[in-house]
């Protein structure tokens, strides 16, 4: 088995403001295997948006503390790069979509030049111009099998000195560079790449311009692929076009993705494995259909079935009662305990269950943060 | 033949569009958008009807029509048969405690600086002068009704959450005691487990009070829970009505089938190759001549493009409205089978199979 293009141990973080200390992230641990697409599902406020930025380190640091933990990103340990060398492991390692493309995209400018300055660094580095070789950061190519060493990772210098000079115009040819530009945009299934390129961000619907954002964070060839409910702020026929444009793209880019969403229907239909998040913690984490199927967290069986299936005549619809803890002021023990079904006396005293292979799962991988995972498929 | 408390007859709306000085001095013709462009529409007693599309395809603005909050452009509303399209002033007041929205933003619809008795209760002093005890007294008594606890009269909308806050929205709308309430997207803005809660709230408030429900929303699954009829509007223009069953089960418009098959559903293992049209949704400005949905639709024929298909009555035991030249020969076509008629990305698909 290849070794994990991810791997997030541990990691704590929490945001200090005014109003207090606000546990964001705890003790959250998971691997993502290289080629797989790995989902992470959760309501408002539970940390999935602070996970995906604290990957490619960018959390705003303060008010964000991160307080514990390692990130490994193919075998190098990203929280303890300097700040200088994060643009590497960004780009060409980790590349980001975000929710609304209208806000990453600059409306001054028109979208070739967006599109263009991200090819631009990224054939400077395949020119060698830019060195990416000698940290170890090339993209993988997973279909040679040979799974991808990271240990010497950050030896050699990664960009000459005048590095700003290169990444200017003026040493790759405008026409190369459009053709560049072009390909990424048909690879994304624009039907009319030449207009599209003279455009402003605000002339574009919103699929468009997601599409755009996939094209640039594709540009730079990721091996891992960050996606913040890319598809949350899209009408229903226009989100399937984008998931199923995503399932094309991740074969023939062969990238791996970590998928954020609220929406369980359109992880269902992306990941390969899924990890449930609760208050800043993650409960569960396995292959989808395992984790959908029998589910090991009471949480998780929950969230499932509170997705209304059913119309009225079939009875009220399940719910699950109370509401998320505030995270400043977290309940002791399992952070689920006040509402879950199951909870006991330990539940509320021990210091919460560490997340650990579920009991009674047939299923290798299937872990769950449950004292009594092997009760969750009794519940109604 | 039931009776309709609220009827949209052939109803228009359209926007101007903003020109320049310079577009002015030139006379360029003024364009308009095409929000709502002629719909016929009956809301029976007691009934909750959906209305679902995606943006842009004139729901929010048929509900704030409906409930006067725009003043249609062409056509007519009736109030248990009463025309009340042209009233304004007191005429128009007295229609209002009748009707009430719940506003798409529970955030941006409630006002931070005010108290919760000042915000649920603005209504029933719009309606006439009420005194301060009684009306805390009024709003303390419609809290629980929404699930709220009645001591917190002078909370500010801020210390709720987000289910809270609808709840506010809507006891803001019950506190007149309407008979009719135009929910506007009531669960757009709340996660999976608050909006199970707030959906049994509504439908639970309906049986109670006796309610009608206009339901404007994106959301199927809120609308399969709590409508009994429903209607699918795509550009300005209902493109199907029935019973809400009936509707998600065999749906017969071809833009009902696209919409029904591109919802992501959380079953595992279900991920097979699905129906999809291709293209977005056209400009409102310029609608097409023919059929609206003939640009994406995989079963178009030169009539779609000709003629505009009316809204009709399908032959059935329930009355099922579809606007479609092929209604009978596609209404039956499960979506499954339809892949690979025409989109692109699936005939891609099939390809590489």
């Amino acid at each position: 088995m290849a070794d994990p293009i991810l791997k997030i141990e541990d990691l704590s973080v929490d945001y200090e403001v005014g109003a207090g200390t606000f546990h964001a992230l705890q003790n959250v641990t998971f691997e993502m295997t290289p080629g797989r697409v790995a989902g992470i599902v959760g309501e408002t406020g539970c940390g999935k948006s602070t996970l995906a930025h604290s990957i490619p380190r960018l959390l705003r640091e303060p008010p964000a503390r991160i307080r514990r933990g390692k990130v490994w990103f193919r075998g190098i340990d990203v929280l303890a790069l300097p700040k200088w060398k994060l643009p590497l492991v960004r780009g060409t390692g980790v590349s980001m979509i975000f929710q609304e493309p209208i806000n990453s995209l600059n409306p001054a400018y028109r979208i070739y030049d967006q599109l263009a300055e991200a090819v631009r660094i990224r054939k400077m580095r395949d020119a060698g111009r830019a060195s990416t070789r000698s940290i170890g950061l090339e993209p993988h190519d997973y279909s040679k099998g040979a799974s991808p060493t990271a240990a010497e990772a950050l030896k050699g210098p990664f960009l000459p000195r005048s590095g700003g000079r290169f990444l200017r115009k003026g040493r790759l040819s405008n026409d190369e560079l459009r053709d560049d530009v072009l390909e990424y945009l048909r690879l994304v299934r624009i039907n009319d790449p030449e207009t599209i390129l003279q455009l402003y961000p605000h002339e574009l619907s919103g699929g468009m311009r997601q599409r755009i954002m996939i094209a640039m964070a594709l540009s730079e060839k990721p091996s891992l692929l960050i996606a913040d409910e890319p598809t949350s702020a899209l009408d229903i026929t226009i989100q399937a076009q984008v998931l199923t444009l995503m399932k094309e793209l991740m074969e023939e880019v062969r990238t791996s993705i970590l998928f954020i969403s609220h929406d369980l229907g359109v992880i269902a239909e992306m990941a390969d494995d899924v990890g449930v998040m609760y208050a800043g913690h993650l409960v569960e984490f396995g292959p989808v259909d395992e984790v959908y199927a029998q589910p090991r967290h009471p949480y998780t069986k929950a969230l499932l079935r509170s997705v209304p299936r059913q119309y009225k005549e079939d009875g009220p619809l399940p719910s699950l009662p109370g509401s998320v803890p505030n995270l400043s002021r977290l309940p002791s023990g399992c952070t689920f305990h006040p509402r879950c079904p199951l909870a006991r006396e330990v539940c509320a005293r021990d210091p919460g269950p560490p997340l650990e292979e579920a009991r009674g799962s047939v299923v290798a991988g299937h872990r769950a943060a449950c004292y009594f995972s092997e009760e969750v498929a009794s519940l109604a | 033949m039931m009776d309709a408390v609220l009827e949209a007859r052939d109803l228009y709306k359209h926007f101007p569009v903003s020109r320049s000085l310079f577009e002015t001095v030139q006379r360029v013709p003024k364009d308009v958008i095409h929000a709502v462009d002629g719909v016929s529409l009956r809301l029976h007693a007691g009934e909750a009807l959906g209305v679902i599309g995606e943006s842009g395809s004139g729901k929010t603005t048929l509900g704030w029509t409906m409930a006067r909050l725009h003043d249609p452009t062409r056509g007519s509303i009736r109030l248990h048969g009463t025309d009340i399209t042209n009233l304004h002033g007191s005429a128009l007041m007295a229609i209002r405690r009748k009707i009430q929205v719940v506003f798409q933003d529970p955030v941006g619809s409630l006002d931070p600086r005010l108290r919760v008795w000042q915000i649920v209760g603005e209504p029933a002093q719009a309606q006439g002068h009420v005194t301060r005890t009684e009306l805390r007294s009024r709003v303390a008594e419609i809290l629980p009704t929404v699930g709220l606890p009645g001591e917190g009269l002078d909370q500010y909308p801020h210390e709720f959450s987000g289910g809270g806050r609808q709840r506010l929205s809507l006891a803001r709308a019950l506190i007149v005691h309407p008979e009719i309430v135009v929910l506007d997207e009531p669960t757009s803005a709340l996660d999976v487990a608050v909006q199970a809660q707030i959906l049994n709230r509504l439908v639970a408030l309906q049986r109670e009070m006796g309610l009608s429900y206009l339901m404007i929303t994106h959301n199927v699954a809120a609308v399969r829970y709590v409508a009994d009829r429903v209607a699918v509007m795509y550009l300005g223009k209902l493109a199907e009505v029935g019973r809400v069953r009936d509707v998600l089960e065999h749906p017969m418009h071809p833009y009902t089938k696209a919409l029904l098959a591109a919802l992501p559903t959380p079953v595992p293992g279900r991920r097979s190759a699905r129906y999809r049209v291709t293209g977005e949704i056209p400009t409102m400005i310029h609608p097409p001549v023919g059929c609206r949905f003939a640009a994406r639709c995989p079963f178009v024929i030169p009539r779609c493009i000709e003629e505009e298909p009316a809204l009709r009555s399908i032959p059935g035991p329930v009355e099922r409205l579809v606007a479609c030249h092929r209604a009978e020969e596609i209404g039956d076509v499960p979506p499954e089978e339809l892949v690979g008629s025409v989109s692109d990305t699936t005939t891609r698909e099939s390809m590489r199979a």
